[in-house]
């Protein structure tokens, strides 16, 4: 293989890093505040690609647009879900069958909301960026590619000044470490649950359009990233965000580079793969990676 | 034995727990006896057939609490362990459990690494293992891959005859979801479910009972496979490795009363007739329904619908003036 | 005597910070041990590890003179040793004589003749026995640190870890769980028990060891420690030179 496809295949695994970093981000926020596995996760990626879709089918909106006010729709729908149903779950300090159960109801009611709404068709967004190229150097993107990076970034970017220059990156960072200190010191726990939540999902939804800009998608195309975003987040530590940037990046050079040697047709069980070897090899055993860290006296 | 599980026995005294459920097994035996059509006859099969699955998925998930979203794995690979014995001359009750074992041996693979997350890591675990065997399946060309596997039947086609074998196992399930319980095994795999650790520290080994208890039900699951397998003659991963079997497999007991013995026939049994009419027409709203009834009851009747009827059953107790009293 | 347990060198760290380092001791058999220490000393760490709830970083924790530091927690109580939580972790779906049940099965290797009447007779000892039926999340919080120390009891250990079973009671309660101490001790089971409650470990125990950032530092009889000026000033701190 020579130096030039390689390169390529690197900046790709790079570029795709980008949006994996977006999509598990969601799920961390959540999961580090209200220890909760967001299952319904998945919907919202996919309720965020049809959403940015709509805008653009309906109203030529850019679907870079689209993301954008992704980011402000579905905030309101995430305080919204978890007005309605989320709060009524019983705080805990470890994650809970009980939340699980509820979020893959919720995940199943959002996924067949959108069968039953769109159908099961193939949709895609097809824009004159969707099949241009840049050049640079003896390199070769898809435009959509390093588009959907740009705006990648950007978000995480506003997450992290989020996360250190507000009262809220402050109770969310306070009650990731350790929730009973944060409460002690004063942190609202119930309203930085709701917007913690609400920004999980406006990270799953804009996610959503993201990915929606690079890949067709059917109702069902949450589940797969889903996965991934698990993957992500075992592979670069539950609860630091530093971390989801490096399991993005870990899963998204294997995937790009499984190619070479790999059938095709084993793909999706790379995820899979990974997360057994994730959780086999982790130091301290996986137990401890789980376990809250035992409190000290 | 908490309070209201002594009311309920009192409710139905030892004879009348007996009686029922042989009054039970004795309607459905003679059943098909009575004339009804096929359809009804196939009806009853397929919710017989998720059962055994719904059983089997609820010794792990619900009496040990460990909710397990890859199911489908033991019932594709029992029905194709079945399909493969059948299609080599062997006899059904063999393939059978030959379909069983080769379910229970996956769960101990799928377990070792697995069975050491604890809750929600050990249900998206699953969720990828389910996914991984349906991936490698539908690639892999000596069982057909993506275009299934064809099951050669020998003789006519009998339907009574699947029905009942259908029967039968959903009666082992039961039974030994009753045996399961009233177990020390089974005392195990309650505290496991209310505090693994606390159930460590007073001698209880979390990782061989959960292991144990997945087997099993992987095993009653992979015998439910097979029976399909030798009903249909077709298979295929799709149809048997997706992730809508896990999902079904899991909405049925958590539906119906997760940990309970009859919660999982009660959810099985309304699972697969309202499947069955539904599949047709409108699978969406089936999932959509589940999806709500599932938030419902996770929100607001953890008990599912046994634990509608249990409420029930106190209700009329009280009311009977019988001088009981509410539990505090 | 031979010591009943002996800690040599028990070391546990966590992501760097070291929460127990070189801790040595020994204790001998039937007896009341008090393990006292400030918040943050690593007593209940130091609890978790010799349970084997929690694995040693390195040293040796011997039992019976047997090298027990690799058991984990159910290899643990089978050996003799048990704990209890500081915040009770009760079965909380099951009954009170369930939950005991558990403890009285799965407990040790020898089998109890009667489960139900054994563990009568546990629930009987601590003072529960008529709520054998009851859900144990419906207990009080004195109630349930009984049911703990009956769950554990009913293990038969010949070592008794206890966790601060004081905590969060009344007078009254405290000093009937004290007595209960007493019975448990007088029945032959060694404890080593941790408390935050200065008087119940005065009132109880024969030798106390103290401990403070992690290390042992010092032990001796109740009256020797209590004047002991390095555990005055571990406790409240260098008095402020005028």
């Amino acid at each position: 293989m020579s130096t030039v496809d390689f390169l390529n295949l690197l900046v790709s695994a790079f570029l795709l890093a980008g949006v994996y970093a977006v999509m598990s981000v969601g799920m961390t926020v959540i999961y580090g505040v209200m220890k909760i596995v967001n299952l319904a996760h998945a919907g919202f990626l996919m309720l965020g690609a049809y959403f940015v879709y709509e805008l653009f089918e309906r109203f030529h909106l850019d679907p870079l647009i689209g993301v954008v006010l992704t980011y402000p729709a579905f905030y309101f729908f995430g305080i919204a879900i978890h007005w309605l149903i989320v709060r009524r779950i019983p705080r805990s300090d470890v994650p809970t069958t009980t939340s699980l159960l509820l979020l893959f109801g919720l995940w199943l009611v959002l996924q067949n909301l959108g069968y039953i709404i769109w159908g099961n068709a193939d949709r895609s967004i097809l824009t004159s960026r969707t099949f241009s190229t840049i050049q640079l150097g003896p390199l070769i993107f898809p435009t959509v590619r390093l588009v959907v990076f740009g705006a990648a970034v950007v978000s995480l970017l506003a997450l992290e000044i989020l996360l250190h220059r507000t009262w809220f990156g402050r109770s969310v960072r306070a009650l990731m470490q350790n929730s009973e200190s944060g409460q002690l010191v004063g942190v609202n726990v119930e309203k930085t649950a709701r917007t913690a939540f609400g920004l999980g999902v406006a990270f799953a939804g804009a996610a959503g359009g993201l990915l929606a800009m690079m890949y067709s998608f059917t109702p069902d195309f949450g589940g797969a990233f889903l996965l991934r975003a698990f993957v992500i987040i075992v592979l670069g530590g539950l609860e630091s965000f530093g971390g989801v940037a490096i399991g993005a990046l870990i899963l998204s050079l294997v995937e790009t580079f499984s190619i070479l040697v790999i059938p095709s047709g084993y793909q999706p069980a790379i995820s899979f793969s990974l997360l057994a070897l994730g959780l086999v090899i982790l130091p301290g055993g996986v137990a401890g990676l789980w376990n809250r860290r035992q409190r000290l006296t | 034995m908490t309070e209201t599980a002594k009311q309920k026995e009192a409710f139905f005294s030892g004879a009348a727990r007996l009686a029922i459920p042989s009054l039970l097994l004795g309607v459905l035996a003679v059943f098909p006896l009575a004339g009804p059509g096929p359809n009804a006859i196939r009806l009853l099969f397929v919710s017989l057939m998720w059962v055994s699955c719904s059983v089997g998925w609820n010794i792990l998930g619900g009496f040990a609490g460990q909710i397990s979203f890859g199911f489908a794995v033991f019932y594709g690979l029992g029905s194709y362990a079945a399909a493969i014995s059948l299609n080599a001359g062997i006899p059904r009750p063999l393939a059978l459990l030959i379909a069983a074992t080769v379910a229970a041996f996956a769960s101990v693979l799928v377990g070792i690494p697995t069975l050491r997350l604890r809750g929600p890591y050990f249900a998206i675990a699953t969720i990828g293992v389910s996914e991984a065997v349906r991936v490698v399946m539908t690639n892999l060309q000596f069982t057909g891959g993506a275009s299934g596997y064809r099951i050669t039947e020998r003789g006519a086609f009998n339907q009574h005859l699947h029905y009942y074998v259908a029967l039968i196992l959903a009666a082992i399930a039961v039974g030994l979801s009753v045996l399961v319980r009233r177990s020390k095994f089974g005392l195990a795999l309650l505290s496991i479910r209310e505090d693994e650790d606390a159930a460590a520290d007073l001698g209880v080994n979390p990782f061989l009972c959960k292991l144990e208890a997945h087997a099993l039900g992987a095993a009653l699951t992979g015998a439910a496979g097979g029976v399909y397998a030798g009903y249909s003659d077709f298979i295929h991963p799709p149809g048997v490795f997706g992730f809508d079997i896990s999902v079904a497999i899991l909405l049925m007991p958590t539906i119906g009363g997760i940990g309970t013995i009859w919660g999982p026939v009660i959810g099985a049994v309304v699972y697969g007739l309202i499947h069955e009419e539904l599949i047709a027409s409108f699978p969406e709203f089936h999932l959509l329904l589940y999806g709500l009834l599932l938030i419902l009851i996770i929100l607001f009747e953890p008990g599912g619908v046994e634990g509608l009827f249990e409420k029930l059953i106190r209700f009329a107790r009280t009311r009977s003036g019988s001088g009981s009293h509410s539990e505090a | 005597m031979a010591p009943i347990l002996k800690l040599d060198r028990l070391c546990k760290n966590f992501a760097g910070l070291a929460a127990l380092k070189d801790v040595s001791f020994e204790i001998e058999p039937g007896g009341i041990t008090g393990l006292i220490g400030p918040n943050g000393a690593g007593k209940t760490t130091l609890l978790s590890v010799v349970a084997g709830s929690i694995p040693a970083s390195s040293g040796a924790i011997l039992f019976q003179g047997r090298d027990i530091t690799h058991l984990r927690a159910h290899g643990a109580v089978h050996a003799g040793i048990a704990r209890t939580h500081q915040v009770p972790k009760p079965f909380r779906t099951l009954s009170v004589l369930e939950n005991v049940e558990v403890g009285l099965r799965f407990g040790s290797r020898q089998r109890a003749r009667n489960e139900e009447t054994e563990s009568l007779k546990i629930l009987e000892w601590v003072g529960i026995a008529h709520l054998y039926l009851m859900r144990a999340s419906a207990l009080s919080a004195g109630d349930l640190k009984r049911l703990e120390l009956a769950r554990v009891l009913a293990a038969r250990p010949s070592l008794l870890l206890c966790d601060e079973v004081c905590s969060g009671l009344t007078e009254f309660e405290t000093s009937a769980i004290l007595h209960l101490l007493a019975d448990i001790r007088r029945a032959g089971t060694t404890i080593l028990y941790v408390e935050h409650n200065l008087r119940a470990i005065m009132a109880v125990c024969d030798r106390v060891i103290v401990m403070n950032y992690g290390q042992k530092l010092t032990e001796g009889t109740p009256e020797a420690v209590q004047n002991d000026p390095a555990v005055i000033e571990a406790y409240i701190g260098k008095p402020s030179v005028a």
